[in-house]
């Protein structure tokens, strides 16, 4: 079963390969609820009343404190480089919610029963199983340069994979520490086994520009596949690349 | 996922000469295999396996963060669990600074070493952590699906995840 949605901005497919269809649709439906409680872009969401100090820390929900400690996190592992709060613009949780709901939505579907499904959102992965017994699920990596050709194929079963690059949106990643858009790296591919972790590793490696290399693969349980600007391939020994 | 793994203690004292060693060689990117102690230390680390870590490892500076990811329930990797599993040292004060290192091992070989925490004197710089460079190469492949392909609608519809979603 294969569906795409477009949610939080973003075209999300879902390969589902066995279990009950209507998952997809629970998963989905989770999605467009994450988007309305943390878009920053909502008036109404969460977020943006938190933000405008009509909510206190003591009256949020738990997933928004976890969000919101994840960032805490990223920032200070990256000395600012990584923030939800850019001076001079709202809190912008973005960058953390995006891979933390696509993994709970591929949690859900395994709670659901499903043992083999592809969940895509927007570049981000989250794999469960194999699509074939015995095959892993190939995930191709996108070439910084060349929209139609792969960079790197990963062979992955239980896993998240994410891509942070300047490809399609120009360069929509700023340095925290100084507002700017950052640059350095072209494209910064993370593995792990959970999507909130490679995401926001992906991006926060991104935002430190070439320090983002060493500081990505020094990440506990994260593999990387980072091409920097000179188009060299940094890439961590432990990363399951697929032999095609 | 990482945090609901019990974490081994792993005697770092096998490990340390791992980053005091200062390869002549490890620059531009080979994997720096000299990193890897000798076999018999690796038979000594197996076996000071013990219990679990209770102190956060060194990216965990805030540790409550993590944790909160912890509730998510998770029950992936067991697959790759079976391949390969990764155990955190100690952090340990050495003349340098402090140490700390996580190893990866494929049953009982030690496939990686990882500094989590290292000083930042030359000889650590040029060590870790260890990643391969390589040329970027442009590949065509069958896959199941792209990561980096698709960041907008519009980017979408033209783009190998598109065609893959409608071509099944």
């Amino acid at each position: 079963m294969r569906r795409v949605e477009h949610v939080m901005g973003l075209p999300i497919s879902v390969d589902l390969r066995d279990g009950d269809a209507e998952l997809a649709e629970s998963a989905f439906a989770w999605l467009r609820a994450a988007d309305a409680q943390f878009s920053p872009f909502k008036p109404d969401s969460e977020v943006s009343r938190l933000d405008r100090g009509e909510l206190t820390r003591e009256e949020l929900t738990p997933d928004l404190v976890e969000v919101l400690s994840l960032c805490d996190f990223y920032e200070q592992s990256t000395g600012g480089a990584f923030t939800a709060r850019v001076p001079g613009r709202g809190l912008d949780p973005c960058a953390v919610v995006k891979g933390w709901a696509v993994q709970r939505a591929a949690d859900m579907l395994r709670e659901g029963g499903a043992t083999s499904f592809c969940l895509n959102a927007g570049g981000d992965v989250v794999t469960a199983g194999e699509p074939e017994p015995g095959k892993p699920w190939r995930v191709g990596v996108r070439h910084p340069d060349l929209a139609d050709q792969l960079s790197v194929v990963l062979g992955v079963r239980d896993g998240a994979v994410a891509t942070s690059a300047l490809y399609e949106r120009g360069q929509h990643i700023l340095d925290g520490r100084t507002g700017q858009p950052v640059s350095g790296i072209l494209s910064v591919t993370v593995f792990s086994d959970d999507l909130a972790i490679a995401d926001t590793t992906a991006t926060a490696a991104f935002a430190l520009g070439r320090d983002g290399i060493e500081w990505a693969a020094a990440q506990e349980d994260c593999e990387v596949f980072i091409v920097d600007e000179d188009r060299r391939v940094h890439s961590s020994p432990g990363l399951p690349v697929h032999i095609c | 996922m990482k945090w609901a793994i019990p974490v081994a203690v792993l005697s770092v004292a096998g490990l340390v000469p791992v980053w005091l060693y200062s390869p002549g060689a490890a620059h531009e990117g080979e994997i720096n295999e000299a990193a890897a102690p000798p076999a018999q230390e690796q038979q000594q680390t197996q076996q000071q396996t013990t219990a679990p870590q209770t102190t956060g490892s060194a990216p965990k500076t805030t540790g409550s963060a993590p944790k909160t990811t912890g509730s998510a329930p998770r029950t992936t990797t067991q697959q790759q669990q079976a391949q390969n599993r990764t155990v955190s040292g100690p952090a340990v004060n050495t003349s340098e600074g402090v140490v700390q290192v996580q190893v990866t091992l494929q049953g009982t070989k030690i496939v990686d070493v990882k500094a989590l925490r290292a000083p930042n004197s030359e000889p650590t710089r040029m060590a870790l952590p260890l990643l391969k460079q390589s040329a970027l190469k442009a590949q065509s492949a069958d896959i199941d699906t792209v990561s980096g392909a698709t960041a907008t609608s519009g980017g979408y519809k033209q783009s190998l995840q598109a065609a893959i979603d409608s071509a099944k």
